[in-house]
């Protein structure tokens, strides 16, 4: 007797209203979102267009997790090193002046929720969990375009045959780049002075285990998170550099606006490359090997670029939304993006509760948004890059150069007295900013860096 | 007239996550995640071909461990209308002959047309399923196909076949086994509906070796393929030698050519 194929395949599959909601993107605003409506009970559908979540993704390195922590077993997460020391670096051409902090309470769990990962891995267990609170995970399927009906989005088009889906709810993460959301005439292109290009190399050390131990004065998964700021850095652009240590490799990279990168005759393949070879960082990366080199846009317009958050069946969030903060001191975007996709999921699950899709049945979202430090942050330091934008010359190579001379001239051993090292070390920086005047200017304009 | 056409699918690692350990030069294996052979992905396409023509059904089959019902849903997903896993321990250690035995077994009680299969998959590259299910079942065989032209009226299938020096075009009686020319049959994207349903709801069938009748016939026993041996080749030294100027290269050149 043979034997035979059970017979309830579905011959001709359609999904359209099947999911609650569709999230483009499975990065990490996307899949705090689908997370967040699976554990409330939605049907969701998330959307990948790499062929693995993280797969497309690029930021610097840090992750800081108090959310992500609340939504998942965060003990199983795949991170890389927890973030015990950081470290603030003005670079002039050839010197360096740093402030670092290693408080003992970074060594204690959780870490301060600040922790190295990799987006390869870390996206993929994250959309994992998505997936197993109940989302449908979709890989290597762009999203082109939404479907519109009676002027409300009512679903999304794609790349594949027969591509297009209906659902309710459509939840827009799809990036920086965020090209769905502006063909729907959801949000403005960003301007070119708004938009920074970040590049990034992970390298790694072949001849020898625990090199990046030795060199970052490291033990165990204790990790480290530098800035560089200044023409060292970045030479004439607006921006910094970072090292970030993973477990076995280093990131490095550079982010500064695009505009700069476009004028400057300047390309982030160069300006990463010089900032590599400045004296104070090339011997920390010295024989390495480069195992990955990427790069991405980053949206850099603050509170005031934010736009519209929601429409009639559709939600912003992460980068395309603008979530990024980037003051110097403070770094910021993917806690950004995860609080907001968890704001923004639960706007959604209580509008689907009560049956409604209007934009007005989301408000919850912006409106929990606006309360929470993600709106906060943004609008304090909105001021920030303006002043900062004014001031470049002297914040970025003025001020290091000024700050290299009064440490050469501070701690100068010749047969002078201490006394006349001092005078020339403040003279060097007071004739940098102006005299006092202009240094209490100076700090009377950026006292709410950290304040 | 409608046709049902079987199409193997192999689960293999991924060769492209198979890395080269850049210290020691060798292969690093055991990290590639498991992946449906490359060459079946065509085969699936030139199934897909024959039933754009005729009509009918793609069924999809393989024979492997309990997550290879992985491979059947994607292909599924890429389009077959159903799909079956033969998987039991007894096939543990078999070579290419229970294999195309269980296979042509498979096909024989699918009804099956067409069978197709990628001409060699990427793991252990012999080229002997297709031509053994043919063998095992007394049916035609059509190796290295570059294209497929079904001729429904005659109960033929005709394909352009890839020999030295050309290409021969050969009919030949259904039913029929095809080895589709690897980079001949670029395959279709999967449609986004039908994506949904095979990667998430869609669950194979799954057949034993007693479902088959072959209990006794597969498995390491009853392989008669021996391994003699195995050597590993050190890599030759070569020497290597960076030149500043064009004249002393075409001497270095000279020198060895001389």
């Amino acid at each position: 007797m043979s034997p035979e194929l059970e017979s309830d395949t579905v011959a001709d599959p359609n999904y359209d209203d099947e999911f609650d909601a569709i999230v483009v993107g499975a990065g990490l605003a996307g899949s705090a979102a689908a997370l967040t409506m699976a554990n409330r009970g939605l049907d969701v559908l998330l959307i990948e267009r790499g062929s693995s979540p993280g797969a497309k993704n690029v930021f610097g390195g840090v992750l800081y997790t108090p959310t992500i922590r609340e939504l998942t077993d965060f003990d199983d997460a795949p991170v890389e090193r927890y973030v015990a020391e950081r470290r603030f670096s003005m670079l002039s051409k050839d010197d360096e002046t740093a402030v670092s902090l290693r408080p003992g309470e970074w060594h204690e769990k959780p870490h301060n929720d600040s922790y190295t990962v990799l987006r390869g891995d870390f996206d993929e267990w994250f959309a994992e969990q998505a997936a197993e609170e109940g989302a449908t995970l979709l890989n290597s399927t762009t999203v082109t375009g939404l479907i519109r009906e009676d002027g409300r989005i009512a679903g999304v088009e794609t790349d594949r045959p027969d591509g297009t889906i209906r659902a309710p709810y459509v939840v827009l993460a799809e990036g920086g780049n965020s090209l769905v959301s502006e063909g729907a005439n959801l949000k403005q292109t960003e301007t070119r002075e708004n938009v920074a290009v970040g590049v990034k190399e992970v390298l790694e050390f072949p001849q020898r285990d625990e090199v990046i131990e030795d060199r970052f004065r490291l033990t165990d998964e204790a990790g480290v998170s530098y800035h560089y700021f200044g023409e060292g850095a970045v030479g004439d652009a607006f921006g910094g550099g970072f090292i970030y240590t993973n477990e076995d490799t280093v990131s490095i990279g550079v982010a500064y606006r695009i505009e700069d990168a476009a004028a400057h005759d300047q390309s982030p393949e160069e300006t990463l490359n010089a900032f590599k070879s400045h004296p104070a960082v090339a011997p920390l990366v010295r024989n390495a090997r480069t195992v990955e080199y990427s790069a991405k846009t980053i949206p850099e317009g603050g509170a005031e670029s934010i736009p519209d958050l929601v429409h009639d069946g559709a939600a912003i969030v992460g980068d395309a939304a603008g979530l990024v903060l980037n003051n110097g001191v403070h770094l910021e975007g993917t806690n950004m993006a995860v609080e907001s996709g968890y704001h923004a999921g639960n706007a959604i699950a209580r509008a689907a509760d009560k049956g409604r899709v209007g934009a007005d049945a989301l408000q919850a979202y912006p409106e929990s948004l606006e309360e929470s430090f993600v709106v906060k942050n943004l609008e304090h330091y909105q001021w920030m890059m303006n002043a900062v934008e004014e001031d470049r010359d002297l914040l970025f190579e003025d001020l290091p150069r000024a700050f290299a001379d009064a440490g050469t001239e501070y701690f100068r051993m010749d047969r002078q007295p201490k006394e006349s090292h001092a005078k020339n070390a403040k003279s060097a920086v007071l004739s940098a900013v102006g005299g006092w005047t202009g240094a209490a200017k100076l700090a009377l304009r950026y006292r709410k860096v950290v304040t | 007239m409608s046709w049902t056409i079987v199409v193997g699918v192999k689960q293999v690692p991924d060769a492209d996550e198979v890395g080269i350990d850049p210290d020691t030069g060798r292969l690093d294996r055991a990290s590639a995640p498991a992946v449906m052979n490359g060459p079946d992905r065509e085969a699936l396409e030139a199934a897909f071909r024959i039933r754009d023509q005729v009509g009918g059904e793609v069924i999809a089959m393989s024979m492997g461990p309990p997550n290879a019902k992985t491979v059947l849903k994607e292909a599924v997903a890429m389009g077959c209308d159903d799909a079956v896993l033969i998987s039991d321990r007894a096939f543990g250690g078999s070579d290419t002959w229970p294999t195309s035995l269980t296979l042509a077994r498979a096909a024989e009680a699918l009804e099956a047309d067409v069978v197709i299969c990628g001409e060699e998959t990427t793991d252990s590259s012999t080229g002997q399923v297709p031509p053994g299910i043919a063998a095992h079942n007394g049916w035609a065989q059509l190796t290295y196909a570059e294209a497929v032209d079904a001729r429904p009226e005659e109960d033929r299938l005709a394909a352009r076949r890839d020999v030295e020096g050309g290409h021969e075009l050969v009919a030949a009686d259904l039913p029929v086994v095809v080895a589709a020319a690897y980079g001949e049959f670029d395959p279709r994207p999967a449609p986004l509906h039908r994506k949904i349903y095979g990667e998430n709801d869609f669950e194979p069938t799954v057949w034993d070796a007693e479902d088959l009748e072959i209990k006794d016939e597969v498995g390491l026993e009853v392989s008669p393929t021996s391994v003699g041996g195995m050597e590993t080749v050190d890599p030759v030294e070569r020497k290597g030698e960076v030149v500043d100027e064009i004249d002393d290269l075409a001497d270095s050149i000279e020198e060895v050519v001389a």
